[in-house]
């Protein structure tokens, strides 16, 4: 069994949601993420999402376009990503994906990249700007390693489209929660909780927000709508002002809402 | 050769596609769905090619130059788009693109800009429609470009300077995209060459298009029969496809896309993505694209703000893989050569980007017999280089 199918198992039979967070793997230092995850997990982050830094990240809002940056002028590359996930592997219990564009995943040769990833336990990997319809192939190649591709879908997708994309989704679906790039504090409308709900019923696959959360006021609103929340910005914004310190308490905070 | 380009996918062979946040579907699908029916409306039609003939001072001429072509020992006929309005072939795109946002009851208009000349375009199309114009530019192109800048100002549009990356073309995509997927419900994007995801590219080289159908009608009154080569430079690739496509069929006529070579296309300061790039996907296409060998986007130079960009239209790279075109480079320095050799021989100054294409064919004149009918696209005038080439001879 995948970690990711295994671990929301494990939720579901305690009562809990996913909590899924998100770091820009390689910042401040490869170390330094090894450490941060090891500390995530015990604060209690059932997931991780480690991002492989792009040049273009047109997904992203300011605040993940710098950690991008700056950790590409720090020198990280897939190579080293990688590397950083080999350390994991041995030192975390809880499941570990990549995050990335289709650019550096493509270029790295699709198969190649996948065999990497059982390599080093990676579990899953998330690609925004790879649609379901150019999916095939990188679907594929993740399938022969037993690594999850893991699908989006947005308040805006329509039901057939959704139908399609939830027929091949594993792990769990990605439901964006609003029209618009990471980071921006997020309402929770009407339209995304009802999305939430429509979506669940037409899947055994765990759907999970992410986009534009960062308190447990708004984890509260969602909790009982979806399987796992997913905080990203709010926690990289931490590590580049340098308050490294604050993310436990943050996640444990956030946590403490989904069990 | 028959088959429909761009396919049902968006292909163009292994090209092309969409490479999109999931966000993007639906407005992508909506705009290939009403693109496919308004595009085809008799009504479109007519005001579109109403508004390229009365507004944008539709068609231009074809003009034999006859001193460039002593100067390059074949007969040059020069597709004159900096007679367009605004200066350029952009207006060709952005009246349409425009028009068909209206139609589809969009609200709000917003572009990206490298040169300024289409975010001047944009800028146009939308004061004349009265929509909300928003143009995102790099802001090295911002200082190089300013006289550009001020007249989308003047125009009533905002321009936002983009300070991420680069600083330049590519930088104001992603944000023009960011914006996008934020604001698709009442806003159009229009994009500025044959480039972003399906069905970009096919919209921008069908309004581009009209370049190389009326130059196949002047040539042939003028000529009596189909040139033996067509020249463009190549930044995205509009004014190259526009050029090139109605000639698709017309296999003895010969394409040659010129890409900038910035310091040199062996200097790692270029923009020549079709002889450089290795295969990939930027701005939600797949194309040739300028990259390391982890798949990062590659900084680029060239000393024309317009070409200055690391990815291509999807449907160069089918034509290159196919050898339907040629793609080679003119560096910096042949640009500027070329810039002071039309303006003195022709009294025409050229865009720097048009003044690749100029400068490619000096180059190689050996290539080309007197005999050869050779028609090279002045994409745009140069007025809007004139304070930044005069800046760099200075600093020389
Ligand atoms: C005058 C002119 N020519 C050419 C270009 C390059 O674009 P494309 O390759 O899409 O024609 C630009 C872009 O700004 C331009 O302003």
């Amino acid at each position: 069994m995948n970690g990711i199918d295994a671990k929301f198992a494990e939720l579901k039979k305690k009562g809990e949601k996913a909590l899924i967070v998100y770091f820009t793997a390689g910042l401040p230092s490869p170390e330094k993420t090894v450490d941060i995850v090891k500390k995530a997990e015990k604060a209690g982050a059932d997931i991780v999402e480690l991002g492989i830094p792009f040049s273009d990240p047109i997904a992203d809002g300011p605040v993940i376009q710098e950690a991008s940056f700056r950790a590409l002028e720090l020198g990280i590359n897939t190579d080293k990503v990688f590397g950083i996930c080999a350390v994991l592997k041995n030192s975390v219990a809880i499941p570990y994906l990549l995050m990335t564009y289709y650019n550096p995943v493509y270029r790295y040769g699709l198969l190649k990249f996948a065999k990497k990833c059982a390599g080093t336990g990676v579990a899953g990997i998330i690609i925004p700007d790879l649609p379901w319809e150019e999916s095939e192939e990188a679907r594929e190649s993740l399938k022969k390693y037993g690594i999850a591709l893991i699908d989006f879908l947005t308040p805006f997708t329509p039901v057939k489209r959704a139908e399609k994309i939830l027929k091949d989704a594993g792990g769990f679906v990605y439901l964006v929660t609003y029209a618009g790039v990471t980071g921006r504090q997020a309402a929770m409308p009407d339209k995304t909780l009802k999305a939430l709900k429509k979506f669940r019923k037409m899947t055994d696959v765990p759907v999970s927000a992410g986009f534009g959360i960062s308190t447990p006021e708004q984890v509260k609103k969602i909790r009982s709508s979806v399987d796992g929340v997913i905080v990203g910005s709010f926690l990289v914004k931490k590590i580049i002002d340098g308050k490294i310190e604050e993310l436990w308490e943050t996640i444990k905070n956030l946590k403490k809402e989904l069990e | 050769m028959g088959k429909k380009l761009p396919d049902k996918q968006g292909k163009y062979g292994e090209f092309g596609g969409i490479f999109a946040p999931e966000t993007l579907m639906p407005p992508l699908d909506e705009l290939e769905k009403k693109y496919g029916v308004i595009s085809r409306q008799k009504s479109f039609k007519k005001e579109f090619s109403y508004l390229l003939s009365e507004y944008a001072g539709r068609p231009t001429s074809l003009y034999l130059a006859e001193n460039l072509s002593r100067a390059a020992g074949c007969r040059v006929y020069l597709k004159r788009e900096d007679l367009a309005f605004t200066g350029a072939h952009k207006i060709n795109n952005t009246l349409g693109q425009v028009l068909l946002a209206a139609r589809m009851g969009k609200k709000r208009i917003i572009a990206e800009t490298g040169a300024g000349q289409h975010g001047v375009a944009a800028a146009t199309a939308s004061a004349l429609f009265k929509m909300k114009c928003c143009v995102y530019m790099g802001e090295v192109d911002c200082e190089r470009q300013k006289l550009n800048v001020y007249r989308m100002k003047l125009l009533g549009s905002e321009v936002i300077p983009v300070k991420s990356g680069s600083k330049t073309l590519k930088d104001a995509i992603n944000e023009a995209m960011r914006d996008w997927i934020a604001n698709f419900e009442d806003t159009h994007y229009v994009i500025g060459s044959v480039v972003g995801p399906h069905p970009y590219p096919e919209i921008v080289r069908d309004f581009q298009s009209v370049i190389g159908r009326e130059t196949k009608r002047q040539v042939l009154q003028k000529e009596k029969r189909l040139p033996d080569y067509l020249i463009a430079c190549v930044g995205g690739g509009s004014n190259s496809i526009g050029l090139f496509y109605p000639f698709y069929k017309d296999s003895k006529v010969r394409f040659i896309g010129v890409e900038a070579g910035g310091e040199g296309v062996n200097t790692d300061k270029h923009s020549a993505t079709l002889i450089k790039g290795k295969k990939g996907v930027l701005h939600g296409t797949f194309s040739y694209v300028l990259q390391d060998k982890y798949g990062q986007i590659m900084p680029t130079h060239s000393v024309s703000a317009g070409l200055d960009y690391p990815g291509v239209g999807p449907e160069h790279s089918f034509y290159k893989e196919t050898g339907r075109a040629e793609y080679v480079s003119a560096d910096d320095r042949d640009a500027l050569q070329s810039f002071h050799l039309l303006s003195e021989i022709e009294g025409i100054i050229p865009a720097l980007e048009s003044a690749h294409a100029v400068g490619w064919l000096i180059k190689n004149k050996k290539r080309f017999k007197k005999t050869d009918v050779v028609i090279v696209c002045l994409s745009g005038r140069g007025d809007k280089d004139v304070a930044e080439v005069a800046s760099i001879e200075n600093a020389l």
